[in-house]
């Protein structure tokens, strides 16, 4: 797939075989940006400058945003959630007049998250 | 004393052209700002589905007012109700990729590569809740195609097909009013598969046809009628390059030539026209443009010399414009060929009738023809019914007049490939009538 860097196919890869990992939440709220720039960086740093960047929320704040953002990736009603970012998903279903739901928007519009694609953009 | 040839004599009467006022409307088409992020089809048939189910179910109250709606996973066994979803038809002959790594490589007969229709078809209805196989024999599976959109109404059976009662598709879509006709004839000319640089292309018998429209042949009555021409459209497979060259090897420099000589010689011709009056282009399968649709306007750096003047325009397919408030929509031949593949039909004009009535200009992309996978768009759904519908590179010329229900009147018309036939295709703009002009350079009358 376009969207995942080298170095992201390749953390797949180490943990655990050849199976779909489920990695920790935070990793994927780093968006692709983080992928590519940082191929070479030790994993777990870029877990922690990704920490940072959520304006030092606790974990368990930033994991509630992420599965409310994950419930929207599956919500049928808005289309296929694979080869658009969230934001441009988002900005879909407003115009074809789905009413997206305004919580989604206000997650998506103030964190790095909103240039990130769907959960399962990658590994499918 | 010289004596003008053409006048035959007496003081040259100087014949004006007519204009008409033209809007090109291929906006939709235009691949702009389009990057491709590695998305898939499945985009493309969810805003189909969005666009087209909306408008069903508009349609559905004064259809069937007292039944109630449903999805796929909402049917209830022997309960009447109407669904509406796209259309799967699921063909035993149709080429899968799948085929070359199936173990029992004996049982695959001979199709004839025109078409894949088997009485073994059967069509299935699928939404995003899921799909359902259709039984019954009110559908005939050879009329249908896959991507196509529809509600029916029926029930569940105790096998879990749906079986059908009643079909109801969007029918013709609303057509702005034609302008009132105005008093003077204006004629507009298409002309298709010129296929330049191929064996069939007889330079001497298109030179005639671009004579005739310049107005440099024929008396005094021929030139008048020429006069009247304001548009020419030449809808797609302008040239044929040697598909021996086309196999990825360097090409010897002798053999470059035959890449370029059929675009130098169009550019010729197309030079004397254009310096006549508006010239359309669109593409075809056999040009170089993309190959997926929409076809984007050939390059304008393959024309040099016409490109100059501000009367070539270089169009998309489909192609869809305005000339003096008449709508046309057209494309090279694509989508009813793919149609003419995979269904059957009395001729290519039910076939367009049939585009039309499902409101998709090409049901069948992106399932078997190539088209682009947009991500929030179908630019292929027909929103307002043309007053002219043409279709490029046929066998032969036909053409009818469609009525819709809601007063609108289509004129429909099949343009055939020129290098084989000869024949340019005429339509007057004050009463959409058409008819052939045929070329011939054979001596035998």
């Amino acid at each position: 797939m376009a969207s995942v860097g080298i170095g992201g196919f390749y953390r797949q890869k180490k943990r655990g075989g050849g199976g779909v990992a489920k990695p920790n939440p935070k990793r994927s709220s780093t968006g692709k940006s983080a992928a590519i720039a940082l191929s070479f960086t030790d994993p777990d740093q870029s877990l922690v400058l990704g920490a940072i960047a959520e304006h030092g929320k606790t974990a368990s704040a930033v994991a509630f945003e992420e599965e409310r953002l994950r419930q929207f990736d599956l919500d049928m009603r808005y289309g296929p959630c694979l080869g658009l970012s969230r934001m441009e998903r988002w900005d879909r279903a407003a115009a074809m007049g789905l009413n997206p739901p305004a919580d989604v928007e206000a997650i998506l519009l103030k964190s790095s998250a909103a240039a990130a694609d769907c959960h399962w953009e990658g590994r499918i | 004393m010289k004596v003008d040839v053409e006048m035959g004599g007496g003081s040259p009467k100087l014949l004006e052209r007519k204009q008409a006022v033209y809007r090109n409307l291929d906006e939709g088409y235009e691949i702009h700002g389009e990057k491709y992020k590695g998305q898939q089809y499945s985009h493309i048939y969810f805003t189909r589905l969005h666009y087209m189910r909306n408008l069903l179910y508009s349609l559905v109250p004064k259809w069937k007012p007292n039944l109630p709606v449903n999805t796929v996973l909402g049917l209830e066994e022997e309960k009447e109700c109407i669904i509406a979803g796209t259309m799967y038809k699921h063909m035993k002959l149709k080429p899968s990729i799948l085929d070359e790594y199936s173990k029992e490589r004996s049982k695959v007969p001979l199709v004839k590569p025109h078409n894949f229709v088997h009485p073994d078809d059967h069509l299935i209805l699928e939404d995003e809740s899921g799909r359902v196989k259709l039984a019954g024999s009110l559908l005939d599976p050879s009329a249908f195609v896959t991507g196509i959109v529809v509600a029916l109404h029926g029930k569940e059976t105790s096998e879990g097909k749906f079986f059908v009662l009643d079909m109801l598709e969007a029918g013709l879509p609303p057509q702005i009013e034609q302008p009132p006709s105005s008093t003077e004839d204006k004629y507009v000319v298409f002309v298709s598969g010129l296929s330049i640089g191929s064996s069939t292309f007889n330079p001497l018998q298109f030179q005639l046809l671009v004579d005739h429209i310049t107005g440099h042949l024929g008396d005094e009555n021929e030139q008048t009628i020429a006069s009247q021409i304001v548009h020419f459209i030449i809808a797609g497979n302008s040239v044929q390059i040697l598909q021996g060259l086309l196999n990825g090897q360097t090409i010897a420099p002798r053999d470059q030539a035959a890449l370029t000589e059929p675009i130098k010689e169009l550019d010729i011709l197309l030079n004397q026209l254009a310096a006549a009056m508006p010239v359309d282009i669109m593409p075809g399968p056999s040009d170089p443009a993309n190959f997926s649709l929409p076809q984007q306007p050939l390059n304008r750096c393959l024309f040099p010399g016409a490109s100059a003047y501000n009367t070539f325009i270089s169009c998309t397919n489909p192609h869809q414009f305005e000339l003096d408030d008449i709508r046309f929509l057209g494309t090279s031949g694509q989508n009813i060929d793919d149609l003419f593949k995979y269904s059957e039909a009395k001729n290519k004009l039910e076939f367009m009738e049939r585009t039309l009535r499902w409101r998709h200009l090409v049901p069948t992309a992106p399932n078997t023809l190539g088209c682009y996978p947009f991500t929030d768009k179908d630019p292929f759904l027909i929103e307002s019914c043309p007053h002219v519908y043409f279709v490029g590179n046929q066998d032969k010329f036909e053409t009818t007049l469609l009525r819709g229900s809601d007063n609108q009147s289509v004129r429909l018309i099949c343009i055939p490939k020129f290098c084989e036939t000869g024949v340019a295709v005429m339509l007057n703009l004050r009463n959409l009538e058409c008819h052939p002009l045929c070329f011939s350079t054979s001596l035998n009358v």
